[in-house]
């Protein structure tokens, strides 16, 4: 038993969780603490000592808050809607994450999931709202309005690419400009697209209009009666099914594996007789199409509006939160599905936080915040899991198989292990 | 005071986390000798030296100098001590002038400003004195590398070191130049200074070295006088086991041509130039033909013109009568080329990749490993248990190993297998045995030949002039970016090739 835990412990990925993990733990105790700080210093008639313990029971737990009891005390137990909410606002990030983390496996930052994002947006809710459900069957609209937004993403991603391979432009600066353009271009259309904006008798000016105004809005596909008063659909099993599909494409596929290899090394894969260029191109459009099709699945949940009139000057953060995303769940497909989930239940915590105390909601913001600079560190935390691993493992090996172990570790660990000796191992 | 030995390395172990690196090593330099130090790659050879110069600290043992024990911290304390070393990849600054790069870190003063004159007078007494003729005035990047590492002796010598480390110097040399450095190397000894040479290569030490340590594995084998050993015997005490240095072959029986190249012309990366000048030349089943040369003298360039890793400007490449000129690097793979990369790092291997996702890496889409474009896991598995197997390639955890943490030699064999077992009509090899010690190079070797002699035609490019003359059938010598000579290794001598990869003799007609 305890030689299957160890086993498991010395496995990377289990590491790779562990590291993940202080890294959470971490920053929420970094958000208590500061929630201390303010409670401390703050208005005493907002803060008591009693509201500081409530700020950080729901720093943990404000996915689990049902509100307020008769006595004033904060209330714990399954909340449906904050469940439901966490699920519909996961969909997002969680494509743009997966966007990032197949870009960041190919060897490729892309930063330009905003962009990506944006014209996503526009695809869809453009397809969605042009094509009269009374013409054309509802469900078919979604699919085109999909594969519109998911298209024009691709397009959009596959510029950077095309820029790096072939005329060597770093994609970090291409994917930075492409991201302005996006932002111009898409309000630009909106703005010439009046028919898309809310009307001014509805009040909402600045807002386009929600895809279900024609009908075209994502199945529930029962969640809604399983999470009761949240706006939940199934979006969600969409976006788990695509990062799954992700996984499939990375780990199990041809295609993968020679994405994979152009980006842990181009020389070496086009040594190999594989087209570099075409695969850097390739990674960005999938990576594109990703970071669009999460615009995609969020704006046609039906419910969901875009506000187009600011884009120009703030570029939306869906895009860039897929960076922490992915790192949390060191470029995992599989771990982007909880990271993102999780992400986005920080951000339903600090929702309560707000309602709940006098606090404010953006606290979340700094403990993510806290959690992303951690997780960057998530390799330095894997490493000292595996140093402490190597102290522990290291004493009294058996006088017999010393000498055997000794032979085998110069073949096999020299290079790593003595810094000396690996430059004598590689040239001569 | 009176101690035979000016330094003692008494009882030294090392230990890093699950290897011991050096155990009970005991190594004695006498004054004014020349001592060689031989081993195996990780045979622990460079972590003694770091102990001796102060990187590392022995968990165990002693450091004399003059029979005194001293304590070396790091590499001031060596410096102190006047230990010198050259380190086999030079530490020297390529825009520097080579005067600015022998005072810098021991720069003479005088309130602040550099007391360049003196220091100048120092540096031209040394280099007469020992023969070391470099232009003080010239940048580091321009002079070539015989004159980068007199700079770094020079730099030794100024700092007045009186024991000398010499780490693997004569690997990037010209055999005139290691010649050459020989002779320095003796001027020092008489001039009464002590001197580590560090090598696995044997002639040099049969020439050179008064006595031979030999470590194997981290243990200390024993020093032996060189004039009452032979170069079978140190080679057996390196490895362990007897070791075949010569290459037993028969004689090639060449048969159709397999490759045909005319006037290829290849394009540098460096210069306007052309780093292959419309060179001609044939392969045929069953030989070994042997690109010799100096690096850096269109071997590289040329081996991209053939495998298509860079566009050839001119010319006409024929494989098994195909027209390959034009084709893509997969289709001249296809076509029947397999090809061992110079450089195993950059080419050879993803080194984040595993040992068996490295092994597919030519041929992951063929129907055995794929279908409809999923990868079959369980046929890659065994197809790389098989290999690993057939091609004794030692890794840590089998075919799961990461690249990267595997040792030099297996990763060459892992490559080796990887081209080999893909069963091509050409195999080219670019420097297969680079950085490698006896037991692999032995290895390496016999597989060639075996593939010679099932009717492969195989390209070898070397620098090593030992695998030159014994591995090849013919010997064909490049020097800026032509071929210069055709030699046959049977009728030719060391003296000779060296003339020609020197530029200073070539064939009249060039017809091959």
């Amino acid at each position: 038993m305890k030689n299957t835990l160890l086993d498991m412990y010395r496995k990377d990925g289990t590491k790779k969780v562990l590291a993940s993990l202080i890294s959470i733990f971490a920053g929420l105790v970094l958000g208590s603490i500061i929630a201390v700080i303010v409670g401390l210093t703050g208005n005493p008639q907002s803060f008591s000592t009693q509201s500081i313990f409530d700020g950080i029971r729901l720093i943990f737990g404000g996915l689990f808050s049902t509100g307020r009891g008769a006595q004033g005390q904060l209330t714990f137990g399954f909340n449906p809607s904050n469940w439901g909410n966490m699920f519909f606002r996961a969909v997002p990030i969680m494509m743009t994450g997966l966007s990032v983390a197949v870009a960041f496996k190919t060897g490729l930052f892309n930063i330009g999931t905003p962009g990506q994002f944006l014209m996503g947006t526009m695809g869809t809710l453009y397809v969605a709202l042009s094509i009269p459900t009374t013409v054309v069957p509802a469900w078919l609209v979604w699919l085109l309005a999909f594969l519109a937004g998911t298209l024009l993403g691709a397009i959009w991603g596959a510029i950077p690419g095309l820029l790096k391979a072939t005329r060597g432009v770093n994609e970090v600066l291409a994917c930075i400009m492409t991201n302005w353009i996006a932002g111009n271009l898409v309000y630009m259309f909106f703005k010439a697209n009046t028919q898309l904006q809310c009307p001014p008798e509805t009040g909402k000016t600045g807002y386009i209009m929600v895809t279900a105004e024609n009908g075209v809005a994502t199945s529930k596909m029962g969640l809604d009666k399983l999470l009761p008063g949240s706006q939940v659909n199934g979006g969600i099993i969409i976006a788990i099914v695509i990062a799954i599909g992700v996984y499939v494409l990375m780990n199990k596929t041809t295609l993968g594996y020679q994405l994979k290899a152009c980006g842990a090394n181009r020389h070496a894969a086009r040594y190999a007789g594989i087209k570099d260029k075409r695969n850097i191109v390739l990674s960005m459009a999938i990576a594109g199409a990703l970071a669009a099709s999460g615009a995609s699945l969020y704006f046609l949940s039906g419910n969901a509006e875009f506000a187009w009139t600011k884009i120009y000057q703030s570029l939306p953060e869906e895009g860039f939160n897929g960076i922490p995303v992915a790192l949390l769940a060191t470029n995992h497909p599989i771990g982007v599905i909880f990271s993102s989930i999780f992400m986005s239940m920080l951000n339903i915590n600090g929702q309560m936080l707000q309602n709940l105390t006098s606090y404010n909601k953006h606290l979340s913001d700094i403990i993510i915040a806290a959690i992303v600079y951690l997780s960057s560190f998530s390799l330095l935390i894997k490493m000292l899991l595996s140093k402490k691993k190597k102290e522990k493992a290291a004493p009294a090996p058996e006088p017999a198989k010393e000498e055997a172990k000794a032979a085998q570790a110069e073949e096999t660990a020299a290079p790593e292990e003595t810094a000396g000796d690996s430059a004598d191992a590689e040239e001569g | 005071m009176n101690s035979e030995y000016i330094i003692e390395m008494l009882n030294i172990r090392k230990e890093f986390p699950g290897i011991v690196a050096n155990d009970d090593i005991t190594l004695q330099l006498r004054k004014g000798e020349i001592h060689a130090l031989l081993g195996e790659n990780g045979a622990g050879k460079s972590t003694l030296m770091s102990v001796l110069f102060g990187l590392y600290q022995p968990e165990a043992g002693v450091i004399k100098k003059n029979g005194q024990v001293v304590k070396i911290n790091n590499p001031n304390d060596a410096t102190a001590l006047e230990i010198g070393m050259v380190h086999q990849h030079f530490k020297l600054v390529d825009v520097f002038t080579v005067m600015d790069n022998i005072i810098l870190g021991a720069e003479d003063s005088k309130l602040g400003f550099l007391q360049r004159k003196k220091a100048r007078k120092k540096v031209e007494e040394l280099s007469k004195r020992y023969n070391l003729n470099v232009d003080l005035d010239a940048k580091v990047e321009d002079i070539s590398v015989g004159m980068q590492q007199r700079t770094e002796i020079l730099k030794m010598l100024y700092r007045d070191n009186e024991i000398l480390i010499f780490d693997e110097p004569t690997a990037v040399l010209t055999p005139q130049e290691i010649d050459e450095l020989m002779e320095i190397m003796r001027g020092f000894a008489k001039e009464g200074k002590s001197i580590l040479f560090i090598t696995h290569k044997l002639n040099e030490i049969m020439a050179v070295a008064d006595r031979v340590s030999v470590l194997r594995k981290g243990k200390y084998i024993g020093t032996v006088e060189t004039k009452n050993t032979t170069k079978q015997e140190l080679s057996n005490m390196m490895v362990g086991r007897p070791v075949q240095l010569e290459v037993q072959k028969a004689p090639s029986n060449p048969g159709e041509v397999v490759l045909s190249v005319q006037g290829l012309t290849v394009p540098s990366k460096l210069h306007k130039n052309n780093a292959v000048k419309g060179v001609s030349f044939q392969v045929r089943k069953g030989e070994i033909v042997c690109i010799a040369g100096i690096d850096g003298n269109g071997q590289s360039e040329l081996v991209y013109g053939l495998t298509g890793l860079e566009k050839a400007s001119g010319g006409k490449v024929t494989l098994c009568g195909k027209d390959i000129s034009k084709a893509s690097i997969r289709g001249r793979a296809n076509a029947g080329m397999s090809h061992i990369p110079e450089d195993r790092h950059k080419h050879g291997l993803v080194l984040d990749f595993t040992l068996e996702q490295n092994l597919v890496l030519q041929d992951f889409q063929d129907e055995r490993f794929q279908k409809l474009g999923f990868i079959n896991s369980g046929a890659i598995r065994e197809y790389s248990e098989k290999l690993i197997e057939q091609f004794d390639v030692r890794s840590g955890q089998g075919a799961v190993t990461a690249a990267r943490s595997m040792s030099g030699g297996n990763q060459q064999k892992a490559i080796i297998a990887r081209e080999l077992d893909r069963n091509k009509e050409l195999i080219i090899a670019v420097q297969p045995t680079r950085g490698l010690d006896v037991g692999a190079i032995e290895y390496i070797h016999g597989q060639l030949v075996a593939q010679r002699d099932a009717g492969k035609a195989v390209l070898l490019v070397s620098l090593e002039l030992d695998e030159v003359m014994n591995l090849s059938d013919r010997i064909l010598v490049m020097y800026e970016g032509e071929i210069v000579g055709e030699l046959d290794p049977k009728k030719t001598t060391v003296q000779e090739l060296g003339l020609y990869m020197a530029g200073a003799k070539r064939d009249n007609e060039q017809e091959v």
